[in-house]
This record gives structure tokens, sequence and C-alpha cells, in this order.
């Protein structure tokens, strides 16, 4: 709490993007597409839409209490204990998350790159980094984004633009198949499950220079985070088409692979891509580890949360590799991810509603007074 | 005996950094692997049958019966001979060595390929793959799991079908690139740069194979004298068989019908009223396809827009010197090309191989249909077979070089 309030809206809306552009950009187009086929992109869309309803109800929530994080005006709204539950659930969430983005990590790292190293080295190397830079306090926490986004946004949009002379756009067409509704159901909650790093939104509002801006932030976050992801699915889908896609794990991948910079200079752009992935993954399991032992902290009421930072590793590990294979962590991750948009978008409306009846309940209070 | 903390840290952590100096696991000198240029594949022969050991499988305990086997002819780079630069003096000997194996496969294969070769295979580099006809007849489908499963395969990697055995490929030795893949590879690739074929690659392949209202293509290459390689044609394929090829003109006709704009290839057409012919060349093209229902059955309608030039003329006694001659030989080209395209789509409908992609067309422009009467590729291909069409081409001669005449 002893922090000075320096975060700036820009470093605000570069938290956000960097923190949503994670390991989610490689299986995207896939599950995208599995669940509407030629319709993936505005399945693509109507999940960026509800990511975004959840985002806007947390940082209204956030302006109406500049002072607090979820974890305390929880307790403001539905009362000490409820409160403390629920942030317990919040917290447990943010810990397996990460941990589940840290094994999507080794995964990748495993299977598509360094296949003789083991699983664990690169899990561990990658969450050892998340815990020693959690140790800053928030401006710092705030600069590293800033300084990232440049790079992980430039190199997606590189590949994207190259890899568009092989686009068919019959591919993308009819834009919207309207035969398996429930699927399309799914998938948006599967895609707008890949936004939840955005929770950490909560955390920011306080340390920010003007709290009122929050709002602002979050629209631009989402606008350039989400119109990332619409851009990868619709070229992805538009080079391989819907039919091909369901047959690759990491179709964003695949497109860096087939990616040629014109003129022989690259003849595939998918070690530059996994390059600056590593840092869009890096981004995204900081923010998810620093929410989590920043809201320890905060349910704790203790002072510091640089001890907090190695005590939670062994856990995130011992989560990490829990899953079997990696057929057993997508489902883990689909299952997951759903479930935690209880978490992440019904709890927060939850809260604003009851907010906004005690308010209420308050003005009419004090009219009665008067 | 150290003054203070502080130090200890330091020197600690230096012996706690010395094991990153080792380097990662993956660590791999460029001497030690075994790179593979270009692989072969053919169906493997009685006596070849015999040599293949118990590498992958004990005995006869694998559903892949025996007539089966492949035989797969790989070129690995030799390190050290393979030309870097532009000049590499006193190179005579051979950059490549050429390894023949069996296997029920294509994993089986290479398995059985890494038990002679010292190194570890690397197929990062892998440029082509080389399948005879006898294989690309009886079915590809089955080479594609493995090599889409493998991270190192490139989908950029080139994927022909050769009318010879592929081992014959291996060992070709052209005069123009040092390296015998690379020439092969760039074949491929600059061909389709130049406009004698559309675009080809194993990823490509693999995503209109997938596609439900598509046929693959591949590059048909055939050996001439013992050097040289022509691109013979284009092979088609039904499902993962290939089923037919065309000769190389049709390849022009079928980069219009597709819808690729850059031209390449040039024709005679006879001048009207006369006997003798000039050569016109296609510079590039506009294709716009339009598919509708016509009492229920699908029908296909293809406007080609041809920008063409005069490239020669036969004889002297035609005179090209004013534009009415060019128009009448503009006519006589929509004609001639007209009918090629006609003749090349009945030929396709007929091994049930759509490889113009109608059926994509209806399946993204006509959903309602496509969902009540196809849904599957299969259907699409027993549909393709009597859909009518009609072609209209219209040809534009705006060059006709530097001569007035």
């Amino acid at each position: 709490m002893g922090d000075p309030k320096e975060i700036t809206t820009i470093q605000a809306t570069t938290i956000l993007i960097s923190t949503i552009i994670g390991v989610g950009v490689l299986p995207l187009p896939l599950f995208a597409v599995r669940a509407g086929e030629t319709s993936a992109p505005f399945v693509t869309l109507t999940g960026i839409f509800l990511a975004a309803v959840g985002l806007f109800i947390l940082a209204y929530l956030g302006m109406r209490h500049p002072q607090k994080t979820i974890i305390t005006y929880s307790q403001d709204i539905i009362g000490k204990w409820l409160g403390r539950i629920f942030s317990i659930f919040v917290i447990a969430f943010f810990l397996i998350l990460t941990s589940l983005a840290a094994r999507e990590f080794g995964a990748v790292v495993v299977t598509g790159v360094l296949r003789e190293t083991p699983l664990e080295v690169t899990v561990i190397v990658m969450l050892l980094l998340a815990s020693i830079s959690c140790r800053n306090n928030i401006n710092v926490f705030s600069y590293i984004h800033n300084f990232y986004v440049p790079m992980i946004l430039a190199p997606v949009l590189i590949v994207v633009a190259f890899s568009l002379k092989n686009a068919n756009l019959l591919y993308l067409r009819p834009i919207f198949l309207g035969n398996d509704l429930r699927g399309m159901a799914a998938g948006m909650l599967t895609v707008s499950a890949l936004f939840q790093g955005s929770f950490i939104i909560t955390m920011i509002i306080p340390s920010m220079k003007s709290p009122k801006k929050a709002l602002k932030a979050s629209f631009w976050g989402i606008l350039i985070s989400g119109g990332l992801y619409l851009l990868i699915v619709i070229a992805t889908v538009a080079i391989f088409g819907p039919e091909e896609i369901k047959q690759i794990f990491w179709p964003t991948l695949e497109l860096a692979r087939t990616t040629a910079v014109p003129g022989n200079i690259l003849q595939r752009l998918d070690i530059i891509f996994l390059a600056v992935w590593v840092l869009a993954v890096f981004t995204t399991l900081f923010s998810s580890y620093y929410f989590t032992i920043h809201s320890l902290k905060e349910l704790f009421q203790l002072k510091d949360h640089k001890m907090l930072s190695y005590f939670i590793l062994p856990f995130v590990f011992f989560l990490a590799m829990l899953p079997q294979n990696i057929l057993h962590m997508y489902e883990i991750i689909q299952y997951i991810g759903r479930a935690g948009l209880l978490i992440t978008i019904m709890y927060p409306a939850f809260l604003l509603i009851i907010d906004f009846l005690r308010s209420w309940r308050r003005g009419e209070n004090v009219a009665k007074q008067t | 005996m150290w003054q203070n903390k502080h130090e200890l840290i330091v020197v600690f952590l230096l012996f706690f950094l010395i094991p990153l100096l080792s380097g990662c696991w993956d660590s791999q000198e460029i001497e030690q692997r075994a790179n593979v240029l270009a692989l072969g594949v053919d169906k493997a022969s009685e006596e070849e049958r015999k040599k293949e050991d118990e590498i992958s499988h004990l005995g006869k305990r694998i559903p892949i019966p025996d007539e089966e086997m492949i035989k797969v002819t790989a070129q690995i780079a030799i390190p050290g001979r393979i030309p870097l630069g532009p000049q590499q003096p006193g190179g005579s000997e051979k950059p490549v060595l050429v390894v023949e194996v069996v296997g029920h496969t294509l994993q089986d294969a290479m398995l059985n390929l890494q038990q002679e070769v010292a190194d570890e295979l690397f197929l990062g580099h892998l440029r082509i793959i080389v399948l005879s006809e006898e294989i690309a007849r009886h079915g590809t489908a089955r080479f594609n799991d493995f090599l889409r499963r493998n991270p190192e395969i490139r989908r950029t990697a080139a994927l022909v079908v050769s009318k010879e055995s592929a081992a014959k490929y291996m060992n070709l030795d052209p005069e123009l690139e040092r390296v015998p893949s690379l020439y092969l590879a760039d074949m491929v690739d600059n061909l389709s740069a130049i406009g004698k074929f559309p675009p080809s690659f194993i990823g490509l392949f693999w995503s209109i194979f997938s596609s439900k209202g598509q046929e693959p293509y591949l590059p048909y290459l055939t050996v001439i004298e013992k050097t040289t390689i022509q691109l013979n044609g284009l092979a088609y394929f039904h499902g993962d068989k290939m089923v037919g090829k065309t000769n190389p003109l049709e390849i022009g006709i079928f980069m219009a019908v597709r819808g690729v704009g850059r031209g390449g290839y040039g024709a005679f057409i006879t001048v009207p009223g006369k006997d003798e012919s000039v050569l016109v060349r296609a510079v590039s093209r506009k294709t716009r396809t339009k598919v509708t229902l016509r009492n229920g059955r699908p029908h296909v309608s293809v406007k080609i827009q041809y920008e063409s030039e005069i490239d020669e003329k036969e004889s002297a006694s035609i005179e090209l010197s004013d534009s009415a001659i060019l128009k009448k030989i503009e006519k006589e080209a929509s004609k001639s090309t007209k009918k090629s395209i006609e003749k090349l789509i009945a030929k396709t409908q007929k091994s049930k191989s759509d490889i113009f992609g109608f059926g994509e067309h209806f399946r993204a422009k006509l959903p309602r249909y496509w969902d009540k009467h196809v849904k599957t590729k299969e259907k699409w291909d027993e549909i393709y077979q009597d859909i009518t069409f009609d072609v209209s081409v219209d040809s534009h001669i705006h060059r006709v070089g530097m001569k007035s005449k």
C-alpha cells in the first residue's frame, strides 16, 4: 500500500494487452474452428464480446471502490466472511491458471522445439523467472509489461501480413454456419476464457493515477488484444481451411512455419515467432502469478508480498505437473477455463448488483432522514 | 577467508551458473547431424522386401501386408561438401550420400534408416519428397500422418509425383546445381514463380486434401536423357489416390480455371482464313466463378479474362500490321481455350477429381444446398461427376513485342 500511485492509463492498457495475449494464441484457432467451422471468426468475436462485458464490470466495480481490489471491496459488499471465502476461490483459480499456463508453455516447447529437454526444466525455468520478477512492486510490474508489448504485437502482425498471400477467402464462408449452436456457445466460452488474465485490472486500479480512466484502459486493452486474436483466427482459417485446422494442435505456430519472408531471407518464421511467444507467455504468467500473491497478501492483511513469491512456487509447480499428457492437459484447460468464467464474470457481476442495491438502499435511507 | 557476506554470495552465484554454460539438452553439432535433403518413395520389389530386419516390429506382428512395403531412398548431406558460397574450388566429390531402406510405413523406414546411419537424422532441411507414380496411385494418405506429426518437417517442402522410380531422382546428377535435391526443389518453386505451375507445397496439398469440396493436385515430373527433368504435367487425385495426369499445356488451362493470376503458357493459334498460326502466350488472367442451382442441380459458370501477348508468328505470310487481325486472333484464341477447358473439366469429371475446387464454391456460397445434399467429400465427388458447367473466355491481346509487322 505504500507504493506511490504512478500507473498511467496507457500503462494500464499495456498491462491488459500483454496479460491477455499468452499461451492461448497457439491453440485459439483450433478451439474456434472445432466450435464453429467456417464461422470460427464469429465464435471468436462473440467470445471477445463476452470477455469485454466481464472486464467492463470489473473496471466499473473498481471505479466505485478506487482504493481497493476485489479481495478487499468484496468484504465491504457482501460481508467479511463471505467475501473472504469467495476471495479464496479467486486466488485458488488464479493459482491453477498460472500452473496451467506454465504447463502449456512447457508442452509446446517440448513437442515443437526442444525435444530432448525435460518438461520439468522448461516449466520450472519459466516459473522461477516469474517468481523472481514478482518480488518487485507494482510500478516495476507495469514497466515490465509496458516494455514488452511492442515486441509481442509486432511479430504476430508480421507473420499474419506475410502469410496472407496464400489465403483463400472461400474458407471463411459461410460466415455464420448455424447448425451447431450448442457447440458454438461452448466455443464462445472457451474463447472468452482465454481472456481471463484481464482480471488483473482489479489489482491495478488502486495504483492508477486516475482510477476513473480504468474503463477507458479496459476498452483499449480488449480492443487491441481481441483484435489481434480475431486477426489470427481469420488468417489461419483463410490459409489452412477449417478441416485442416482440426488436425493441427497449434495452428498459429503452423502458420508461422508455413510463412516465409519473400526473397529467401527467412524460409520459415516459427523461430522468431516462438522467441516472441516466450515473452508473451512470460508476461501472462507474470501477471497471474503476481495477482495470486498480491491477493494472498491482501487476504491475510500482510505488509509485503515478496516472501510469498517463493512460497507458492512449489504449489504451482506441483499443479503444473498434474496433467498426464497433452490431450489430458487441453481437456483440463478447457474445463477449468469455462468453469472459471463463473469466477471471472459471474462473481463480479453478482458483486456489482449487490453493490448497486446497497447504495440504492443507502440513498433511500438518506432521503428518509432528510 | 571471505571478507564479507556479499562476496560469498557472488562466488556461490558463479558456481551456480556454471552448469548453465554446458548448453541445453538439445544442443547438437551440425557435423553430427544427418541432414536429410530429399526423400524418394517407391514400392518395394519382391527381393527388396526381404531386406527388412526386425527393427520396429517383431516378425509378422504388423497389420500392414508385405505387399504394401515401401522403399525409401534418402539423400543425406555430407558435412563439409555442401557448397556454401558461390565459389568452391575443386569440388568434384558428390555432396550427398544416397541410402536406400525398406519399411512398412514411412516412419518404419526412417527407423530402419537411422539404424544404418551413425548420426542422428534431421528432417528440418527436407526440401522435397518424390513419390513414384505407382505409390501415388496406391494412395498417399499413409505418409501424411508421420509428416504432419513430426515438428521438423516444413510445410513448405515440395511434394511431387514422378513417372520413373523415385530412387532414380535421388541418384540424379543435375549440372545446374551442385546439390541434386536443391535443384529438384528449385524446379518446383521457380516454375510456379514463372507461371508454369500453380503454387504447390506439401502444406497446401494437405489443406486441399482435408477440405471437403476440392481434390489435390501435384506436379508430375519425368526424367529426360540422364540429367534433365521435365515438368510433364499435373497429377490429379481422387481422395488420396492419384487418378490421372494432364499434359503440360493443360496445366495452363487448369491454372486459368483455378484462378491463378500469373500466366506462363503459350499456345499456337491458327490465324482465321489462313493455314498458318501465331504463338500466343498468356500474361495474366482473371477468373470469376459463379455457382448456381438450375432446377436443383448444381451448375458452374466460369468467366475468364485473358491478357495475352503474341510471341512469334510462324511464317512471313501472316500480316500482323493492323488491329483487325488481332481481334480475329483474340476470338480464335478464346474459342480454342474454351474448348480445352471444357475438355479438361470433362476429363476430371470422369475420374471424380474436382481439382478446380468448384465444391468449395458450393460449400461457401450455397451453404443450405451443401448441408442438405452434400455434407461429405465422398458425396461431393459423386455429384461432381455430373454437374453442368458453362465457360466463357475473353482474350485480349495488347502487346505484340518489338516488331511492327
